[in-house]
């Protein structure tokens, strides 16, 4: 285990979890941004450049400045607590999600070598990947031969979805 | 312990965080924050588990997964804004129209 990833990991666990129980809607959202910031450090130090940058791009970018902007666009106040209401709801909730994660983590531990057999490895070795020129490289050629339709289709349904947002935010008149 | 399980681990405490975020809050905004959480946790999922098999294929799914959450993104944030105009709060409990 590498000390950088420990750090990161950690600190993303504990943005999670203010996540969870914070009051108001943007703290919530700083620390989804700050969740999504060190999952972009943990692909670049696993290797993955090409996925960091996206995330960076896209997910801490875009997409948050959209929850920001709509946050200060409808002018959300600290909601009062949710947990206040129902302790004993919220402490069954609890409950259930980490008993969950206990039966994620014991499987993780138990059957992660399975999909580590020779037979089911690919053949993107780090060393042919820098072979190749480069995670960025690898990434894109597959993008632009292997997956060309689904990459013209995922533009398509982005196309899509820009069409319905004008449509469903725009004003009625009546 | 390795860095691949580490980083499952990591991906399994935020799947987890963010399907309680999705249950228990009460405000579409955190519920629209929390799908963004289980989307970034199968993500991190997704590429430790192509990293360590040498695959490519992991990746790919991702670039795409992160395409389709910023249209589902601006698709439920353009819906909340709708939610907001309509019953003057964000509330799940106060769009209880389909109750009956």
């Amino acid at each position: 285990m590498s000390l950088p990833i420990i750090i990161l990991c950690l600190i993303s666990a504990v943005l999670a979890l203010t996540m969870l129980f914070a009051k108001s809607p943007i703290t919530s959202a700083l620390c989804l941004l700050g969740v999504l910031l060190m999952t972009a450090g943990i692909y670049g130090l696993i290797g993955e450049h090409m996925i960091a940058t996206i995330q960076l791009v896209v997910y801490a970018g875009a997409i948050m400045v959209l929850f920001i902007f709509s946050i200060m666009l409808l002018n959300l106040s600290n909601s009062e607590n949710d947990f206040k209401k129902k302790p004993a709801l919220f402490i069954f909730g609890i409950t259930i999600g980490f008993t969950l994660f206990g039966f994620f983590a014991y499987s993780i531990k138990n059957h992660f070598q399975f999909h580590l057999q020779d037979k089911l490895l690919g053949i993107f070795t780090p060393q042919l990947v820098a072979q190749l020129g480069g995670n960025s490289k690898v990434l894109s050629h597959a993008l632009y031969s292997q997956f060309f339709v689904s990459f013209e289709v995922i533009s398509l349904a982005l196309l899509v979805a820009i069409v319905g947002a004008v449509v469903l935010a725009k004003r009625k008149v009546d | 312990m390795t860095n691949e399980i580490l980083i499952q681990l990591l991906a399994a405490f935020l799947f987890t965080v963010g399907m309680l975020i999705v249950l228990l809050r009460r405000d579409t905004i955190m519920i629209l924050m929390g799908i963004e959480l289980l989307l970034n946790a199968a993500n991190l999922s997704l590429v430790a588990f192509s990293k360590a098999g040498n695959m490519i294929e992991g990746q790919v799914q991702v670039f795409f997964i992160i395409t389709i959450a910023a249209a589902e993104s601006a698709i439920g944030l353009s819906i909340l804004v709708n939610l907001y105009r309509n019953f003057g709060s964000i509330k799940t409990t106060t769009a209880t129209t389909l109750k009956g």
